[in-house]
């Protein structure tokens, strides 16, 4: 396979994928259901994993193949059915309550994408890039622009379960911008960080829950008669 | 000579095939919803009948009324001529990919016009239906084209699609998946497909496109429906020449128009496919989330268009 192959060929495959990301993230700040949300950030992290196996592939680096097969069980399916069971669970068929409208949402994410892509274009050095090397490039700004954009959600949700979401989209830029600045982090980290992502998706399932039962609403904003 | 006789060609393409598009459409919906479907044919047929019956105009109506499927299908026709369909475009002397947009803008202000014109109430409420989507539309449509002008520096559409013929794995590139996200969108929204409009509907609450229509009959009405499906098979083909340009002739010769034919009806049904896909696993939006949908077809072709910039 010639084409498999060429890095040239590899660097538009990868730029392509995180287009997708990035497309995929814009829907997840557009779309309404909690269910689709959960699918669409799967999708998400499946076109992750393809990724970081593309840049294994082209840098001939076993452990990055690892952290893609990783990705694969934990992002694309452990964590999608732990978040569906717990709807299930709590029984919310309810759209997601955005504070800002979603238009409005949509074109401010669209405005966090471009300060990130002049923050990549810094880290830029055409000069010293070259072949492999050159994988990354356009992946760094997808992946600030995730991260901005999980942040955001994060901060335009009001509900618990889908800041939960936000949080993980985030942590996918993270995953990303790793992949493709340093062609993989040690295996030992990678596994660190999946294992955290698992973690805190159990961590705070149980705190939806509760806070589900105490005040009957996923409500976060609720939590301020706690104060004292 | 050429230049007359591949007008002519391409006129007769586009009258024939467009009514074949929307049966394949609708019969591959209904096989994929488990339904039999009308025949491919059901399309030809239907306009054959139209054609040969009666018409009733309303008493109230002006000449706008009499005019407007003219200029329906007139622009729909001029429009699909500026495109490339299987070479260069036979009238891309006249304008590029402004012009096509904005010709069929022109056939849809008289659709409006003739939507209020009856004096009925329900056009009316299609009319203002059908500007508001468009007017939403319209910005993440040019936003998009000019996307694609940019790299090639031109908006004519003859050259837009060499420049892109000319570089392999081009339409893989950022900006041009944005674009083509966008415009995907912009297709379903201008040619009334579910999540916007549904074209089997005429349920009052629902009906945008259908709406507009419902005092035409006869030969007038066969006019506006032959004239939509031109429309559509014209933004069919700007979209699959300009982000998939492959198997585009670049003459118009004898044996290039049948490999150029053959490519253009396999990328049309791929992308026949992909709307059968997006109609049948989405529901109807209710109007006010229209513009949350082109709000993200806006921000995607923004995002093209910036990234051309950046990168």
């Amino acid at each position: 396979m010639p084409l498999l192959d060429n890095p040239q060929f590899g660097e538009k495959i990868v730029t392509l994928m995180a287009a997708l990301v990035l497309v995929l993230q814009i829907a997840m700040v557009a779309q309404r259901w909690i269910i689709t949300n959960i699918r669409i950030f799967a999708a998400q992290s499946l076109l992750l994993a393809a990724i970081a196996g593309m840049v294994a592939h082209f840098n001939g680096a076993a452990h990055i193949y690892a952290a893609a097969v990783l990705t694969l069980v934990v992002k694309t399916v452990l964590v999608p059915i732990l978040l569906e069971r717990l709807v299930e669970r709590i029984d919310i068929r309810r759209e997601i309550e955005p504070i800002l409208n979603v238009p409005l949402s949509i074109l401010i994410s669209g405005g966090l994408t471009l300060i990130a892509y002049i923050v990549a274009e810094s880290f830029h050095r055409p000069e010293q890039a070259g072949g492999a090397a050159n994988l990354g490039h356009n992946a760094l700004a997808v992946a600030i622009s995730l991260f901005l954009i999980g942040f955001f959600m994060m901060i335009n949700r009001r509900k618990a379960l889908t800041q939960v979401l936000a949080l993980l989209s985030l942590e996918n830029g993270l995953f990303l911008a790793a992949i493709s600045l340093t062609y993989g982090m040690p295996l030992i980290v990678e596994l660190g960080v999946l294992f955290d992502v698992l973690v805190a998706v159990m961590v705070l399932g149980i705190l939806v829950y509760r806070i589900r039962e105490s005040f009957e609403s996923m409500d976060v904003s609720r939590l301020r008669r706690l104060r004292g | 000579m050429t230049a007359v006789l591949s007008a002519f060609a391409q006129l007769v393409l586009l009258l024939a095939l467009a009514p074949l598009i929307s049966g394949f459409i609708r019969k591959f919906k209904a096989r994929f919803q488990t339904r039999r479907g009308p025949g491919l044919l059901q399309p030809y047929r239907d306009l054959f009948k139209l054609f040969r019956k009666g018409m009733v105009i309303p008493e109230t109506s002006s000449w706008i009324f009499s005019a407007t499927p003219w200029v329906v299908f007139g622009t729909s026709v001029a429009a699909g001529l500026l495109v490339p369909m299987v070479s260069t475009a036979p009238l891309g002397l006249f304008g590029g990919v402004l012009a096509v947009v904005y010709v069929l803008a022109l056939g849809r202000f008289f659709l409006a016009l003739a939507g209020l014109d009856t004096g009925s109430s329900f056009g009316g409420l299609g009319s203002s239906r059908e500007m508001t989507i468009s007017a939403l539309a319209e910005p993440a449509m040019m936003l998009a084209v000019f996307t694609v002008a940019i790299g090639a520096s031109s908006t004519s559409l003859s050259e837009i699609v060499r420049t892109a013929a000319g570089q392999s794995w081009r339409f893989l590139a950022p900006p041009q998946v944005l674009a083509f996200a966008a415009m995907f969108i912009v297709l379903i929204a201008e040619t009334g497909r579910i999540p916007v409009d549904n074209p089997a509907t005429h349920l009052e609450l629902t009906m945008i496109h259908e709406a507009m229509i419902l005092e035409y009959s006869g030969p007038y009405l066969a006019l506006i429906e032959w004239g939509a499906s031109v429309k559509q098979l014209a933004l069919m083909s700007l979209l699959i020449n300009v982000f998939w340009p492959f198997g585009l002739q670049p003459e118009w010769s004898g044996a290039g128009v049948l490999a150029g034919l053959g490519w253009l009806l396999v990328k049309l049904l791929l992308l026949s496919c992909a709307i059968v896909l997006v109609e049948t696993t989405n529901a109807k939006m209710r109007l006010f989330r229209v513009p949350e949908l082109l709000a993200v077809g806006f921000t995607l072709s923004a995002l093209g268009l910036v990234s051309t910039f950046l990168l």
